[in-house]
């Protein structure tokens, strides 16, 4: 198969089709795996990483989504992710409002400062984006280094919650168990409610504007404010990301906000393969279990991802999840003709 | 009193840096005109239909669509006042199909015409396609089909037919004289092949450095000794 029928093949979406059954079964299914998940794998070890790798997937999946539906690069998503973080550990601290309310704010804040952010920085191109998101992400680092006072500095430290929130019980939060199906249900709500965006008005002038930005302004759109929404979309599941964090860990520290995380993000989401709304989800969980099995076996482990970063950059320019898409293909039709 | 015309331009100028690309030029093209605009390459043409159509960000003069000033209008806005436009060098959405880009575009028309624009420009057959995997020809179409959606009331051409061999550019130059005078659609039509020009406009504007050299019918264009010798010369036997 070519290079490009496989590309289309994995863009294909019928335009303005209503979500077939199978999206529906695929959400019931994984819905059920998630819940079911914690009953199989029975070794914490393996459930916390899990649940790790699950709260690092949404991240991906929010680094992706940008690539994706409006083809820029972020190095910054950690601002996104700890900047929830911290909103969430600040007013415990000083005892400014409920937790409820904090947990709102946590993901409503970065999002609106994204949107706001957007509006100035989509208009710039290409690797200038990257920078500039870079430089906000580490502005926002720094910040939490120097402000001792407030941020509590480098060590960062225990976020007080109450016993319960939102009348669940907090301690829910905090065993990987429970942990682990509370971020897989909101991974798999995040990736169909992007599924079904996709499919929406919006999703399609995004796409648009992403594939030709001066073609869709010359077709009588205004295409800065799209983009923003688009970035403040991706900064909200990243917030998400980051609350759910948060929660689990009941600790905030400034390497919530470092390039490394952003930089991991996106190295996640590229694996997973960007094309792909769940590439980067995948790509998060198999990097996870990748820097685990590393760990183990040499210190060395960042220079074995970006190896394998490399190998697969090279090798599966679709990243892994469209490597898996097109074996899928392979073997559909072989299936096909056996069945008569 | 003052005739009215559907795009208009006056002391149209436009720098860069010291090199005067396009000097004061005035440009009147009544309604249901197929405008001719040729000139040697460099002439300032598509620098003209840039200025028009608002892609042009530092340039002097005004434009008027329907006598409507339009000139601090941004190029999304004058394409929803009805004044669209096409590309020297293609320009569509690669990764979307066919069908989807004409789609998008119907979003933001008030006569959503997708169907019709596949049918007339003879892409329904490959409306499911991608863009980027359609032949050449078809990408050309598809780039005059995206400023076609909604029936514009000025359609500003770059070079409609480039690339296209001799028999596909004339079929196109008697597609777009069919939609011009059935859909009333005032055009102003950059082309090199000077058997379209001549064929189908009804007046010719010459630019040649950036000025307005010579204006008039196909007759009388061909009639100006300097035009001929200045560069139709071997076009125009
Ligand atoms: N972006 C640019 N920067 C500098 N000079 C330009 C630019 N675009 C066009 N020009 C110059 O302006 C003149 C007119 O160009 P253009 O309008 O493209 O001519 P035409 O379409 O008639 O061939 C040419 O001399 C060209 O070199
Ligand atoms: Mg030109």
């Amino acid at each position: 198969m070519s290079r490009q029928a496989e590309s289309s093949a994995l863009a294909a979406a019928p335009p303005g089709a209503a979500p077939a059954r199978w999206t529906w079964s695929v959400l019931a299914a994984a819905l059920a795996a998630g819940a079911l998940l914690p009953q199989v794998v029975t070794s914490t070890l393996a459930i916390t990483l899990l649940t790790q790798a699950v709260i690092g997937g949404i991240l991906a999946t929010a680094v992706g989504l940008l690539i994706r539906q409006a083809g820029l690069v972020s190095f910054g998503h950690a601002a996104f992710f700890g900047l929830a973080g911290y909103f969430i550990a600040l007013p415990a601290r000083h005892g400014l409002w409920p937790a409820e309310v904090s947990i709102v704010l946590a993901v409503a804040a970065p999002t609106l400062l994204a949107f706001l952010l957007g509006l100035v920085i989509v208009r710039i191109p290409g690797v200038a984006f990257s920078m500039l998101t870079l430089a906000i992400g580490q502005a926002f680092h720094e910040f939490a280094l120097r402000a001792r006072e407030i941020t509590g500095g480098e060590d960062g430290f225990a976020i007080s919650l109450p016993r319960a929130l939102y009348g669940v019980p907090t301690e829910i939060f905090q065993r990987p168990q429970s942990m682990f199906v509370i971020a897989w249900v909101a991974l798999v709500v995040i990736l169909f409610g992007l599924h079904l965006l996709t499919r929406t008005r919006f999703g399609r002038v995004t796409a648009a504007i992403r594939e030709n930005e001066e073609r869709a302004r010359f077709l009588g759109y205004q295409t800065v404010v799209p983009r923003a929404l688009v970035f403040a979309l991706s900064a909200l599941i990243g917030a998400v990301a980051g609350t759910l964090f948060a929660l689990y860990n009941a600790f905030v520290s400034p390497e919530m906000l470092h390039w490394s995380l952003s930089g991991s993000a996106l190295i996640m989401a590229i694996v997973g393969g960007t094309k792909l709304l769940w590439g980067p989800a995948l790509g998060g969980v198999v990097f996870f279990f990748f820097k685990d099995l590393a760990g183990d076996l040499t210190e060395h482990w960042p220079a074995m991802i970006g190896l394998t970063l490399i190998v697969v950059t090279v090798a599966l320019p679709l990243g892994i999840g469209g490597a898996l898409v097109r074996l899928l293909q392979r073997l559909r039709p072989a299936g096909g003709r056996t069945h008569g | 009193m003052a005739e009215t015309f559907a795009i208009e331009g006056g002391g149209l100028t436009r720098r860069y840096g010291g090199f005067t690309a396009l000097d004061a030029v005035d440009l009147a093209v009544p309604d249901g005109e197929i405008r001719g605009l040729i000139g040697p390459n460099g002439a300032g043409k598509s620098t003209l239909i840039d200025v028009l159509s608002g892609r042009a960000d530092d340039w002097q003069g005004s434009v008027r669509l329907r006598g409507a000033d339009i000139s601090r209008l941004s190029a999304q806005q004058r394409r929803r006042s009805g004044l669209a436009r096409s590309f020297q060098r293609t320009n569509v959405f690669p990764e979307l199909a066919v069908r989807e880009q004409l789609e998008v575009a119907s979003w933001r028309a008030e006569t959503p015409n997708v169907d019709e624009v596949l049918h007339e420009m003879g892409l329904a057959a490959i409306a499911h396609m991608r863009a980027a995997d359609v032949s050449y020809g078809d990408r050309r179409r598809l780039d005059l089909a995206l400023a076609l959606i909604g029936r514009p009331t000025v359609l500003l051409l770059d070079e409609p037919a480039a690339g296209l061999s001799m028999k596909e550019s004339m079929a196109l130059a008697e597609l777009l004289r069919d939609l011009a005078s059935r859909w009333k659609v005032t055009v102003l039509l950059v082309e090199h092949d000077m058997d379209v020009v001549f064929s189908i406009c009804h007046r010719i504007t010459v630019l040649h450095l950036g000025r307005v050299l010579a204006e008039g019918t196909p007759a009388e264009i061909r009639s100006i000794p300097e035009v001929v010798t200045a560069y139709l010369g071997s076009a125009v036997e």
